[in-house]
């Protein structure tokens, strides 16, 4: 069940619409809303941080630069609520890390980071989790070949 | 002699609850030993380590001061496979996502899919899900509680006997699925829309035997863990988590019911056949080691009066609620997004899923229990020893396979 206050904090505080899967928050809001979400609204479990990898891509005349959805959900376990929003970035740009407000968004980051390429900001320790350091590339990103050749050890 | 009483859904808030927090990120350059400082590399082919995962340890003198894990070794790339095969094609790769719980990762993946496509599942394949999944939760835990006291080693008076004892139970439950489905550990049991075998004859009266049986056993674990003051004494307050933290880290499954939390999703958002049966949530308090302990074994007791329960009233009907999946094209879901979770033996199983349209999912994500709970171990381990290091990691109960993907 989606929380309700939430999504009127949401409303009100950033004039945000929930659509069908949560708030796109810019990425200089994020921190002050999950601040929010945790002490304000109770929300204290994380339930996952992930992200998605979207291409250039053209819409008629409209060309939409790359980009990168990071996608979170928080939840409120006395209430049974959950919350889920996310953050759209270019493909250069860094994510805000929420690894402060949520001790668990430390593995999560570093798993998004290491799988789907973006950069958290503010992380205190944004390496690797599943491949190797010195692998090149992130694998979920869309233009990643499933046979990309790499060193068969190190 | 250490009673255990069962505990049905009552949580009271006693107890210190808030608990300090070890430092995760202790700047070891400039950290002063009091003894002699040593680093010790624990796996990744340690027996105790459930899989291969690294513990990479920072010793002053006996005790730990700084604890990173080091994950990856069974990276194979799951999320990205999923991308490149079609939805019909991907159930069996799950399956070895837990591979202790196979019917579970099914489940949870099908699901997503029947989400996006918006099928109905008929009620005889929601109660047969229902009743695999329950099964696989005792067979799971069975193998959670063996490799538990085998980390305990000889110090439970013979250290293999629980272990054996445990996989004797367990075979009784690969043996129904190997009659349902004809596999022992890869059933791919579940598709889009239903299950792909129906009962066998008899089979229902197999599942009331073993559960019968197992009910019978369940107590001789207790005499031999429980009730041994070894076992109490490397249990009880060893790894204790506290609410808060929990919560941030986002477990689930036992470990978060043992910290007094009924946090079980097969009675908050119920699926499957969950809604027509009663569920009790079994919760302990403490947060430590024998508080997971216990909810475990209560579990098992559920999850087998789950069962039969259903399999005494499972309806009749079809058990696939769409046309005949003949081509691995026939899944199509329309453009759109699903998250589902389903309580699996460890926790939240979740599917979060972006479909384009195309026979393939754009991008696919497991969320996976076991990954949420290893990144309890830099918080939990400083401050303990090797041994109880062990017995922490064994109690969080982690599948490398499903962590690492």
């Amino acid at each position: 069940m989606i929380d309700v206050e939430a999504t009127r904090l949401v409303a009100e505080r950033f004039g945000l619409d929930i659509g069908a899967h949560g708030p796109t928050v810019p990425p200089e809001r994020l921190l002050e809303l999950a601040r929010a979400l945790k002490d304000e609204l109770g929300c204290g479990y994380l339930c996952y941080v992930t992200a998605a990898h979207f291409p250039e891509e053209k819409r008629g005349e409209e060309t939409l630069p790359a980009r990168f959805v990071v996608v979170y959900r928080v939840r409120n376990l006395d209430r049974n609520t959950e919350f889920p929003f996310r953050c759209e970035v270019p493909i250069d740009a860094g994510v805000p890390s929420l690894a402060g407000v949520w001790a668990g968004a430390d593995w999560q980051e570093r798993e998004a980071y290491d799988l789907v390429g973006p950069r958290f900001e503010g992380h205190p320790d944004l390496r690797r989790i599943m491949l190797p350091e010195d692998w090149v590339g992130h694998p979920l990103q869309r233009q990643y070949a499933i046979d990309t050749p790499h060193a068969p050890w190190r | 002699m250490e009673m255990i009483a069962p505990q049905h859904g009552s949580v009271s808030a006693a107890g210190p609850r808030v608990l300090p927090r070890a430092n995760p990120y202790l700047d070891i350059e400039s950290y002063e030993a009091e003894g002699d400082l040593m680093v010790l590399n624990m796996g990744p082919q340690h027996p105790s380590t459930h899989g291969v995962l690294r513990l990479k340890l920072w010793l002053d003198g006996e005790e730990v001061v700084k604890a990173v894990p080091y994950l990856g070794y069974l990276h194979r790339g799951v999320e990205k496979l999923l991308e490149k095969l079609t939805y019909v094609m991907s159930t069996p790769i799950v399956d070895k996502n837990d591979y202790v719980s196979s019917m579970t990762n099914e489940i949870a993946l099908c699901m997503a899919f029947e989400k996006l496509e918006g099928t109905e599942v008929p009620r005889r394949a929601r109660y047969m899900r229902t009743i695999v999944a329950e099964l696989q939760r005792v067979a799971s835990h069975l193998l959670w509680l063996a490799t538990f006291a085998l980390d305990m080693g000889g110090a439970l008076g013979g250290g293999t006997s629980v272990f054996m004892y445990c996989f004797r139970e367990r075979e009784l439950i690969l043996d129904l699925f190997e009659e349902l489905t004809g596999a022992r550990f890869h059933y791919h049991y579940h598709q889009v829309g239903g299950v792909r075998h129906d009962v066998p004859t008899g089979w229902d009266a197999r599942v009331h035997e073993v559960a019968a049986r197992i009910l019978e056993r369940i107590p001789e674990y207790e005499q031999m863990l429980a009730e041994n003051p070894i076992f109490l004494k490397r249990t009880r307050g060893i790894g204790r988590i506290d609410v808060g933290l929990a919560q941030e880290l986002g477990l689930s499954g036992p470990n978060l019911r043992a910290c007094g939390i009924p946090f079980d999703l097969r009675v908050l958002q119920p699926y499957a056949a969950y809604d027509e049966i009663e569920v009790r949530t079994v919760t302990a308090e403490g947060g430590d080691v024998l508080a997971r302990y216990r909810v475990r074994v209560q579990e098992m007791r559920e999850s087998l009066r789950i069962a039969t329960t259903l399999i005494d009233g499972l309806p009749g009907g079809p058990i696939m609620g769409r046309k005949p999946i003949e081509t691995p094209n026939a899944v199509r879901p329309p453009a759109g997004e699903a998250y589902v979770a389903i309580e699996s033996p460890r926790g939240e199983l979740g599917t979060w899923v972006i479909s384009d349209g195309s026979p393939k999912p754009y991008r696919a994500k497991i969320r996976p229990p076991s990954f949420h709970a290893l990144s309890a171990l830099p918080w939990l381990l400083p401050g303990t020893t090797i041994p109880d290091v062990i017995v922490i990691l064994g109690s969080l109960d982690p599948i490398m396979g499903e962590a690492d993907r």
